[in-house]
């Protein structure tokens, strides 16, 4: 890009030379110099992050850290009768993606885990020290494996790590892929990122009660607990499970050991507001007649809910106290006084809402949230299993321990007994079911399957955040658009419906933390200057003009010069001393300052900016263009910075760098955006001028984009997928935008650009269906290739003696085929590959065994098979062909046959498609090309889009696509639009499109004179026509069709069947029933209800009133109850009410009918 | 419809002037008749002059990327040369054959072979591996760079043979192979596209444009320059001599109203009256090659009276009182 982008004052110079540039409304928003183009950086930050980098740098960060760190937390077991019986973990890894197979160990690549349906996972090696035999020898085993983790693809531990595109490539393998997923049983999984409230954080809020609360989530790696305190009737409380009643606040300060009133006051606060705040707690607390320590825990006691065996009390709420309470505040050697600060703290937080309002938290806050990634919930997920495997092992080594045995166990042999982790990961990420009793974690969906349908669909999965919240709470507050999410999270991208506002997606640069080392940085606040709680009275640490440190949700302590001291931090994190993701966040309102170093918090990069001076100059990018700078360059050398959501609030962020304004002006400003349109996510970055479009159109189209067919990878024709839709001529878009090429949407495209008119015709337009061009169609456009896998898995008996067996189609002896429906079968019994394959053709021919022969060892005969094959459901006057035709055995060496059917479409009418702006149309009728309007130049359209799809849907981005599209083709260049880019250059402005239209010969306005095809004259109106981008959408007719007038009918109830897939019947609901009913159509109802559905005939007996028999034999009608057959009588009712009487028989209930002459 | 002014003659005797005629390229004005007419023409262009195209495509082996049916779709969208297709049978009323389309009367048989076995390059398929059984009947690539060697070729010709590499079919790896029998066909692009000869077939009216001088001289240089340059297209051009507007290419004129719009602007209505001329068209005709641009003009017209004869002989027989009846005649 060069450095001087040929505005519009550029050509209207050129006209009129003489002219003085008159300013415009957009010279003046516009800055007017641009030193630095700052977009290359966007390409860095990917190629350095990735797409789905926040993804693999958790699931990095637990392989190489988090599981040892687990590890190391529970490394020693022993017998509980022998304590010097022990096993020692020294060290644990993750070694390389295999399998065993026969006691050879094979590595595995992903893509064949996905073709013969196996998990991507990697042994779980440790390296252990354990007592063996009487003497207790101490064994050492080196490389002892505990069990099988599956592995994120493009992690360090997988084979893709580091690879470049040709090795992808035989690896088999598509670069563009992102990874960030599992594949697990042949299916990949992507464990979604999980949104839920920060933990160890003060939280103030009303409840449903209205009452005042402040709330902590405490969260350590040994417990979880939540605290809440809570103002009721202007006397506050403490709220834990653990009691039975709320405890009054004083007296839980006065079981800490702050038995003096004025101490509790002063730890508040010293303003004199407090203290009225407090009087009454504190008078309660002095009704009960609580002073001391012992008093308040004594009290305290009485109200614990279950005390534990032997009814002991004493000593309980103490414990409470230490391990429960605000459990995330340390305790060391019995002293309560950092956990009393703490409360206190809590209790002026929740004291300055009541006082001020504007001081209640916000749940929704991005700030306030922190993300869970898949590494995380691995994590938790590995430490349970493995905690659980070793007290298994425990358990087995003290049963074991009382016998005798000649050949004592060691705890060695027990910790692999079972391949608890392995079957337990597995298990997890297959069903996403994460059901953790020792975190009480019972989550459902937390991984699901990657949706390959296009490629933006799979991107998009990566990018998702899926709420704690369940989705039926009508609230409108989590759904709203957050302020803070501001370039954190897409405002676009998010579905319609229930889950709307709370599914939310990440935006192009926002990248979720990981945990950080707190040690070195704790001691770095200190050597700060920051004082210790310790040394501090009461009195000192709401001194005015001092801020409090927290970090990570602990009190570190006070500081004195605030600005100073995260004036410093920054600088450190700037030239890398500390970690790039700390965050330093000064809270003016609290007097606080955060620095949390935590993960799941969410931030993003920005150019850092001197008094509103870039740092970022031209000869960095310079640099960066040239190779020589990458982005972790510029993070290093202090040009860039990441701010988490909460640091954001202490910066000033300008759009552009404004050179055109003074230094007064911009002196505020302390960073810089990459670039603007990053606040939109990844979906929603292919929509060209969103910034022009109606909010709503954007998001239905981030919905739509993810259903459109196209390409979906570069091995999109070597894989397996159960179902899977191409484009047989995907194109790029002409109007791109930079998101486009960035994500690769260029490479792997999901639609054609079509040349609209946008013009009524034939009266099938309406309701936004589409008129499509027959030759269009002939030629290719929107035809797509529908590939489905049917699989036949053979089933093995008698302990794997027999299976069954594919045979060879059965011929007569002049060698035709017995059952015409083999003819698509090859002479090994499975379809011939190419081989058109029609309904009800057989494309297994399989045979299970009659019966299991009792004797072992007998081998069967061909008349102890019978058939099973496997036959083909397709649809009639359709040319299927077989495409593929694998064989695999799976985990259980079953062999595994996968046929792959192929189905070549060409768009019909009512198939769905959709352009880039949520202008979603059905195919309306196909017109032959010469009744289709044509231009002088002899253009003519490939679908004609009726007018009334823009006034109300306003999609100004559409029209500027065309225009765009329109003046891309005539001059040669891909023109862009993304989002806000026209003051950067990154999107096109509609004055220069026109000025190229017009220099090729277009009207300005895009608009063009036709004729009619029909009549030969012009018509009436210029028509708008050009290219625009359209997508064929997954939703077919074909697919759906289905009429039905008799057919099969369900066993039970003789009714139709119900639904496409069994051919079912189409059903009269209630609704229609009371239209019919309201317009009296009586004998239709009667003929919908009972005759097409399921009439019975019964005999019924006048007299019992029970339902009798008809004797064929006998030709009479008989009752069973009264045993005689004179008082029989026909009628006809549906089968489902004898059944009913019936079954209200068998149940001892006798229903009698009465009958009356009719 | 008016049937008591069934005696009127409304004959007229259009008249045709070719402006330019190459092999694949056509353009011509048609006077002295009416749009219908013009439209008919240029509609019976489109979708009813016969050629031959690949219709069945037997695959033998076929180890490329792309797959039976895309193969298929693409050689059937081959331009084959159909000079012979008007005197060609369609398959389905061919006696001799039965409609199987495999006599040489209805049908052309094509082998394509090849398989890659360069290790570093690529093999491209293109049109000009297709092997015809009738020499009549091959790709147009095929047949140009034929003309042009034995020097038979369009003379105003520029292309070289490296612009006849063919039509790219698929690319083959080393060791990909593809080896087929397809067998081409008389059709009509009504029935598909890729029995279209036509690439662009339009017509447009002929514009009629007055310029007021009088009025035009009122104006100033500088004012005409801008109105001249108000079109889109190079209609106008200002005479360096006399400084007069004058009319440089008249179908260059889109009917964009463009110069009338600024002409008012500029408070000068009625500075220039353009209209159409109702009864005279210039056509521009373009063909795939398949049939050069003269043989589709004239079998476009052979074709629309064929049809009007069938119309015609349907009169005869009295066939029309349905259609009366329907029109509301008595």
């Amino acid at each position: 890009m060069p450095p001087v982008m040929p505005g519009p004052d550029a050509v209207a110079a050129e006209g009129d030379p003489d002219a003085l540039p008159v300013p415009t409304y957009r010279s003046l928003a516009a800055p007017v110099r641009r030193p630095v183009d700052k977009f290359e950086l966007l390409p860095a930050f990917l190629k350095v992050r990735g797409l789905v980098k926040e993804h693999i740098d958790s699931f990095n960060y637990f392989i190489t850290k988090g599981i040892k760190n687990i590890v190391q937390a529970n490394n020693r077991i022993e017998a509980r009768s022998d304590p010097s019986i022990y096993l020692r973990y020294k060290d644990i890894r993750v070694g390389e993606p295999s399998v065993q197979v026969d006691f050879r160990v094979e590595t595995i690549t992903p893509h064949f885990c996905r073709l013969t349906d196996r998990t991507y996972s990697a042994p779980v090696i440790v390296d252990i020290e354990y007592t063996v035999g009487k003497t207790h020898v101490v064994h050492r085993k080196p490389n002892f494996i505990i069990g099988y983790m599956p592995i994120m693809l493009r992690s360090y531990a997988c084979v893709l790590n580091g690879k470049d595109e040709a090795e992808l490539a035989r690896y088999g393998e598509c670069p563009l892929d992102p990874g960030g997923y599992f594949v697990v049983k042949g299916n990949e999984k992507v464990i979604l990122i999980q949104e839920q409230l920060s933990k160890n954080r003060i939280i103030i809020d009303t409840d449903n009660k209205k009452r005042v609360i402040a709330s902590v989530t405490s969260s350590t790696h040994e417990v979880k607990s939540k605290t809440v305190i809570v103002m009721d009737k202007e006397k506050i409380y403490l709220q834990l499970n653990q009691f039975t009643k709320p405890i009054p606040i004083i007296v839980v300060m006065k079981a800490m050991g702050i038995q003096s009133d004025q101490e509790i006051v002063q730890m508040v606060g010293r303003d004199p507001r407090y203290g009225d705040l407090l009087y009454l707690s504190i008078q309660e607390c002095a009704s009960e007649r609580i002073y001391t320590q012992q008093q308040a825990l004594q009290y305290m006691d009485d109200k614990v809910m279950f005390p534990g065996p032997g009814n002991v009390k004493e000593g309980r709420s103490k414990t409470l106290l230490r391990d429960v309470f605000v459990a995330h505040v340390p305790v060391e050697n019995g002293n309560f006084r950092e956990k009393c600060i703490y409360t206190a703290v809590m209790l002026r937080r929740m004291l300055d809402a009541i006082l001020n309002s504007d001081t209640f938290d916000d749940k929704d806050y991005v700030g306030n949230k922190r993300l869970e990634l898949s590494g995380q919930l691995v994590s938790l997920l590995f430490e349970d299993l493995f905690k659980t495997m070793n007290s298994f092992a425990v358990d087995r080594m003290n049963k074991n321990s009382d016998m005798a045995r000649s050949s004592p166990l060691d705890f060695s042999q027990l910790i692999m007994q079972q391949d608890l982790i392995t079957t337990g990961l597995e298990r997890a990420i297959s069903t996403g079911n994460w059901d953790i009793k020792r975190f009480k974690m019972h989550r459902k969906g937390v991984s699901q399957v990657l949706s390959r349908l296009s490629y933006m669909a799979s991107l998009g999965y990566m990018t998702r955040i899926t709420p704690q919240f369940e989705k039926t709470r009508k609230t409108s507050g989590p759904r709203a658009l957050q302020p803070s999410q501001w370039g954190m999270l897409c405002p676009c991208d998010t579905p319609e419906g229930e889950a709307c506002g709370l599914t939310k997606n990440l935006a192009l640069l926002t990248h979720v933390t990981t945990d950080q080392e707190e040690g070195p940085l704790m001691n770095l606040c200190y050597s700060l200057g920051v004082e210790k709680l310790s040394l501090l009275s009461g009195e000192e640490i709401h001194a005015p003009g001092s801020f409090l440190v927290m970090f990570n949700g602990l009190i570190l302590g006070k500081h004195r010069q605030p600005q100073r001291f995260a004036k410093s931090m920054r600088t450190f994190r700037q030239s890398g001393k500390i970690g790039e993701f700390v965050s330093i966040f000064v809270n003016e309102k609290q007097h606080c300052i955060h620095i949390a170093s935590d993960g799941g918090r969410v931030c993003r990069p920005l150019i850092i900016a001197d008094k509103g001076r870039s740092r970022v100059k031209e000869h960095h990018m310079k640099e960066l263009r040239d190779g020589v700078r990458s982005f972790d360059d510029f993070l290093r050398d202090g040009l860039i910075e990441y701010l988490d959501v909460n640091e954001e609030n202490n910066a000033l962020i300008a759009l552009y760098e404004h050179l055109d304004q003074d230094d007064v002006q911009r002196s505020s400003i302390t960073h810089i955006e990459i670039e603007p349109m990053t606040i939109l996510g990844v979906v929603a970055g292919l929509i060209p001028y969103p910034h022009h479009n109606q909010s709503p159109r954007n998001t239905y189209q981030c919905a739509m984009g993810k259903q459109a067919m196209g390409n979906i990878a570069y091995n999109q024709l070597f894989r397996a997928d159960s179902l899977l839709y191409l484009l047989v001529y995907a194109q790029r878009p002409l109007l791109t935008t930079k998101t486009i090429e960035l994500v690769g949407y260029d490479k792997l495209g999901a639609g054609q650009n079509a040349t609209v008119a946008v013009m009524s015709y034939s009266g099938y337009d309406i309701e936004d269906a589409i008129v499509m061009n027959k030759s269009s169609l002939d030629r290719g456009f929107g035809r797509c290739i529908a590939m489905k896998k049917y699989t036949v898995t053979t089933e093995k008996y008698a302990n794997g003696t027999i299976s069954d067996r594919i045979a060879k189609p059965q011929r007569d002896k002049d060698g035709a085929l017995i059952k015409q429906n083999m003819r698509a079968l090859d002479e090994d019994g499975f379809v011939a590959p190419g081989q058109i394959i029609r309904n009800h053709d057989i494309y297994v021919n399989k045979q299970t065994p009659k019966a299991i022969p009792k004797t072992p060892g007998t081998t069967l005969t061909d008349r102890d098979y019978k058939d099973s094959p496997a036959v083909y459901k397709g649809v009639d006057g359709e040319t299927t062909v077989v495409d593929r035709v694998m064989l695999c055995s799976d985990t259980n060496d079953k062999l595994t046959i996968k046929c792959i059917i192929r189905h070549t479409r060409r768009p019909e009418v009512g198939d769905k498609f959709s352009s880039r702006h949520g202008q979603k149309g059905v195919c309306g009728t196909i017109v032959q090309q010469e009744d289709f309007p044509f231009s002088e130049r002899g253009i003519c359209p490939d679908l004609i889009m009726n007018p009334h799809g823009f006034p109300s849907r306003m999609t100004i981005g559409k029209m500027i696509e065309l225009l765009g599209g329109k003046a891309g083709v005539s001059c040669g260049r891909f023109h862009y639009g993304s989002a806000f880019g026209e003051s950067s250059g990154n999107a096109d402005h509609v004055d220069d499109i026109s000025h190229t239209l017009v220099k090729h010969g277009f009207s300005y306005n895009g608009k063009d004179f036709l004729y009619s095809g029909i009549l030969g004259h012009p018509l009436e109106a210029y028509i708008f026509m050009g290219p625009i981008y359209y997508q064929k959408l997954k939703h077919m007719v074909l697919d759906k069709m289905h009429a039905r007038a008799s057919g099969p009918r369900v066993l039970l109830t003789r009714q139709p069947t119900e639904g496409r897939s069994r051919d079912g019947g189409l059903r009269l609901g209630e609704m229609e029933r009371d239209c019919l009913i309201a317009y009296g159509a009586s004998m239709l109802i009667f003929e919908r209800l009972l005759l097409s559905s399921d009439p019975y005939q019964v005999q019924v007996c006048r007299k019992c009133g029970l339902l009798g028999y008809y004797n064929y034999k006998l030709k009479t009608s008989f009752c069973s109850m009264c045993k005689n057959g004179e008082n029989m009588a026909k009628m006809r009712m549906p089968y489902a009410c004898k059944l009913l009487f019936q079954e209200l028989q068998s149940m001892n209930v006798v229903p009698r009918l009465k009958l009356t002459e009719g | 419809m008016d049937r008591s002014a069934a005696g009127v003659s409304y004959q007229r005797f259009p008249r045709v002037r070719i402006r330019e005629l190459k092999d694949d390229y056509a353009k011509f004005e048609l006077r002295d008749t009416d749009a219908s007419m013009a439209n008919a023409l240029r509609r019976v262009m489109i979708a009813e002059v016969p050629t031959v195209a690949i219709d069945l495509v037997e695959i033998e082996s076929n180890s490329s990327v792309l797959n039976d049916e895309f193969i298929a779709h693409r050689l059937g969208l081959i331009p084959l040369t159909s000079s012979g297709a008007m005197g060609m049978r369609f398959s389905r009323d061919c006696d001799a054959c039965d409609g199987d389309g495999s006599c040489e009367h209805c049908s052309v048989e094509f082998h394509l072979a090849a398989r890659a076995t360069d290790a570093n390059k690529t093999l491209e398929v293109t049109s000009n591996d297709l092997r015809s059984t009738d020499p009549k009947v091959c790709p147009v690539d095929q047949a140009m760079a034929y003309q042009q060697a034995i020097g038979t070729a369009d003379p105003y010709d520029t292309s070289t043979a490296s612009d006849h590499r063919g039509i790219l079919i698929v690319k083959l790896r080393r060791g990909q192979e593809l080896r087929l029998r397809a067998i081409a066909r008389k059709g009509i692009a009504k029935d598909h596209a890729k029995w279209s000869p036509a690439a662009t077939v339009t017509f447009m009216y002929e514009p009629d444009i007055r310029i007021n001088e009088e009025l035009m001289e009122t104006l100033t240089l500088e004012e005409k320059t801008s109105w001249v340059e108000s079109s889109p297209t190079k209609v106008f051009d200002i005479d360096p001599n006399t400084q007069q507007v004058v009319v440089v290419d008249r179908e260059a004129y889109t009917y964009d109203d463009e110069v009338i719009k600024k002409a008012e602007a500029m408070g000068k209505p009625g500075l220039i009256e353009i209209s159409a001329k109702e009864d005279s068209f210039v056509f521009t005709v373009e063909t795939t090659g398949a049939i050069t641009a003269y043989e589709l003009i004239i079998n476009a017209i052979t074709v629309l009276r064929q049809k009007l004869d069938a119309v015609r002989l349907q009169e005869e027989d009295g066939d029309f009182t349905g259609l009366d009846a329907h029109l509301g005649v008595a």
